[in-house]
């Protein structure tokens, strides 16, 4: 990875790029985004919404004349992955939001990637066409056969260039993998298997395979009335392909190795912290949910996010996080409230930077988090139409937990709980984010000076 | 203490009642989170109404006809200080808590509906002290782990969705 570039959140300044989507405040619900991911490249820029739609984003290729403005993202191709569904046999509607994202390494001129709602997972062809053959021999331009007696001669079709053209093709359907709502999926370092897991089972496909999927882990009681945990996200090893972990909902991840077992309901490591025993309350099982996992470039470390804290783990160290981070300590006190409005349920993701030395996450009130791990600081932007003047640099926001507040500090009551940032994603080489308010995206980029 | 852990108790069981009509059917991660929620606090409130009633039992004088599940749970558990006849609660406050936890289990599940009786299960089973966090936290880990079934019955009863309810389709 480029040495300066994914280095020190807190040594790069963050300016504003470019912000995709409705400006008003009245959000239509299909526009929320649900999913943000870049590809392996980072050329291309994924997000998925409530209402079934993919929009890809691509990296127009370098302005050499200007080298202040690094290239913009422009949209690339857009497509309704999933629609609506109903389950005739159970009386459920299945919506069509669009959970995640995934993209495959490119192996060819096409991009391919994976998109799942609820109950089925799609596998999508994006591919560019700018020729076209003209000059059939039977046939007008229009398409329309030419009278065979005025054909004369024989001539041979040639491709001419057209205006690009982006289609995108499913060309996979999995279905009927899952009982429960499908919560991740991820594709493994070998090209061939992905894992989806639903809250509690996770299954492995084999990507050209739709009819079966091999099921790994399930940890559905007998008696449903013993349930005390849920799946929560499944990751695969970056490099390693027989590993695997996943989240559960009672904070606890566990690793697994599909070389030890055919099915992996034992785990091979049990990640779990011990609870701190003066932070009790009413609310401790929901706020240790962990709502994403994800492995380091590295493949050395996982980290969790859970309602209050990012946690990064060594995966040689089961009993405790090597670091945590704590994303809005100031809502301990507010756990009440946020039950009440149902705020306290926010899945929130979160991310590392290429060179795994910063890790990002979202927050309440269109602010998200740098957390610099190498240099032990954090910071807290913002997402906010209001710095939105090219390459404005984003300058840090306070938020003030209690007592006096200074100038510049926003105070915890008044903080939009309405404005969440769940969705984040970090280019895989340079530093370029991708944030997510409610219904529009924000890149932001690295100050070039 | 006890009147938040009563809130948070209402509140649990009216969003578990709104998961129903949820679009994309039960969401079972967060229904078993409210469930978890729900009980802790339900615990917490029937503990210290307990301890509250037991306090007040000691000072005044006992009405003679008390409900009679409840100060049997007591007597088995707390030998050290109180004899049926103490313990009786006020009645009217237990029938009512009674009600309303019927009419919680009434909501959630028909087949409920023959266990009101059996609603003391919810009571700690350990002596009824409330001091330590320590002993708060074994409480509530040993409901969670024993099966009084309420909430993840609730769950199967939700996911097992009747179908001849008709659905209108958005």
């Amino acid at each position: 990875y480029a040495a300066g570039a994914g280095g020190g959140g807190n040594d790069v300044q963050w300016c504003f790029s470019q912000v995709k989507g409705a400006i008003d405040d009245d959000v239509a619900e299909a526009d929320i985004i649900s999913t943000v991911e870049f590809n392996h490249s980072g050329e291309l820029l994924a997000t998925g919404d409530k209402g079934g739609r993919v929009v890809i984003f691509q990296q127009e290729t370098e302005n050499k004349s200007q080298p202040q403005c690094r290239s913009e993202y422009n949209v690339y191709s857009t497509f309704q992955s999933h629609e609506p569904e109903f389950d005739y046999l159970k009386s459920l509607e299945i919506e069509e939001k669009i959970n995640k994202i995934r993209w495959l390494p490119q192996k060819n001129a096409a991009q391919f990637l994976l998109s799942t709602n609820d109950k089925t997972i799609k596998l999508w062809k994006i591919s560019e066409r700018d020729k076209r053959p003209e000059g059939y021999n039977l046939k007008e331009e229009d398409g329309r056969y030419r009278d065979a007696a005025t054909i004369t001669t024989l001539r041979v079709p040639v491709f001419r260039p057209m205006d690009l053209m982006v289609e995108a093709s499913p060309r996979r359907v999995f279905v009927n993998g899952h009982t429960y709502h499908i919560n991740s999926i991820s594709v493994n370092s070998d090209n061939e298997t992905y894992l989806s897991a639903d809250d509690l089972r996770i299954n492995l496909w084999h990507l050209e395979i739709t009819d079966r999927s091999f099921n790994v882990v399930d940890i559905k009681p007998a008696n449903m009335e013993e349930l005390t945990e849920v799946i929560t996200a499944t990751e695969f090893h970056p490099h390693q392909c027989n590993t695997f972990v996943y989240s559960s909902s009672k904070g606890t991840i566990r690793l697994c190795d599909m070389r030890a077992s055919a099915l992996c309901d034992k785990h091979s490591k049990l990640f779990e912290e011990p609870e701190d025993p003066s932070n009790r309350s009413f609310f401790s099982e929901i706020i240790s949910s962990i709502s994403d996992v994800k492995f380091s470039h590295n493949g050395r470390y996982m980290m969790t996010r859970d309602y209050l804290s990012v946690k990064i783990w060594d995966l040689n160290m089961e009993n405790r996080p090597v670091e945590t981070y704590q994303v809005h300590e100031y809502l301990r006190s507010k756990l009440c409230s946020l039950y009440e409005n149902d705020c306290i349920f926010d899945k929130f993701e979160c991310c590392w930077n290429g060179n795994d030395s910063v890790v990002m996450t979202g927050s309440y009130n269109n602010f998200f988090r740098m957390l610099d791990r190498s240099q032990r600081r954090d910071v807290t932007l913002e997402a906010s139409r209001e710095s939105c003047k090219p390459r404005q640099v984003l300058k840090p926001r306070r938020v003030c937990a209690g007592g006096k507040r200074k100038k510049d500090e926003i105070s915890v009551d008044s903080l939009d709980f309405n404005k969440k940032i769940l969705h984040t994603a970090w280019h895989p080489q340079e530093n370029i984010i991708a944030v997510a308010t409610t219904n529009n995206l924000y890149i932001f980029q690295e100050k070039m000076n | 203490m006890d009147v938040e852990a009563k809130r948070i108790m209402a509140l649990s069981i009216s969003k578990l009642y709104s998961l129903r009509t949820q679009r994309g059917g039960l969401k079972l991660h967060r229904s078993l989170l409210l469930s978890m929620t729900m009980r802790a606090a339900r615990d917490i409130y029937h503990t210290a109404q307990l301890l509250r009633d037991a306090e007040e039992e000691q000072v005044v004088p006992c009405a003679p006809d008390a409900a009679p599940e409840e100060p049997m749970e007591i007597s088995k558990d707390s030998p050290q200080t109180l004899t049926p006849k103490e313990v009786a609660m006020k009645p009217q406050e237990t029938v009512e808590e009674d009600k309303e936890n019927r009419c919680a289990s009434e909501r959630h599940s028909r087949k409920r509906r023959g266990k009101t009786a059996l609603e003391t299960d919810f009571l700690p089973l350990k002596k009824a002290k409330m001091e330590t966090d320590e002993e708060k936290q074994h409480l509530q880990g040993e409901v969670l782990r024993t099966n009084n079934g309420n909430s993840c019955r609730q769950a199967e009863t939700l996911t097992a969705f009747p179908t001849n309810r008709t659905i209108v389709a958005c």
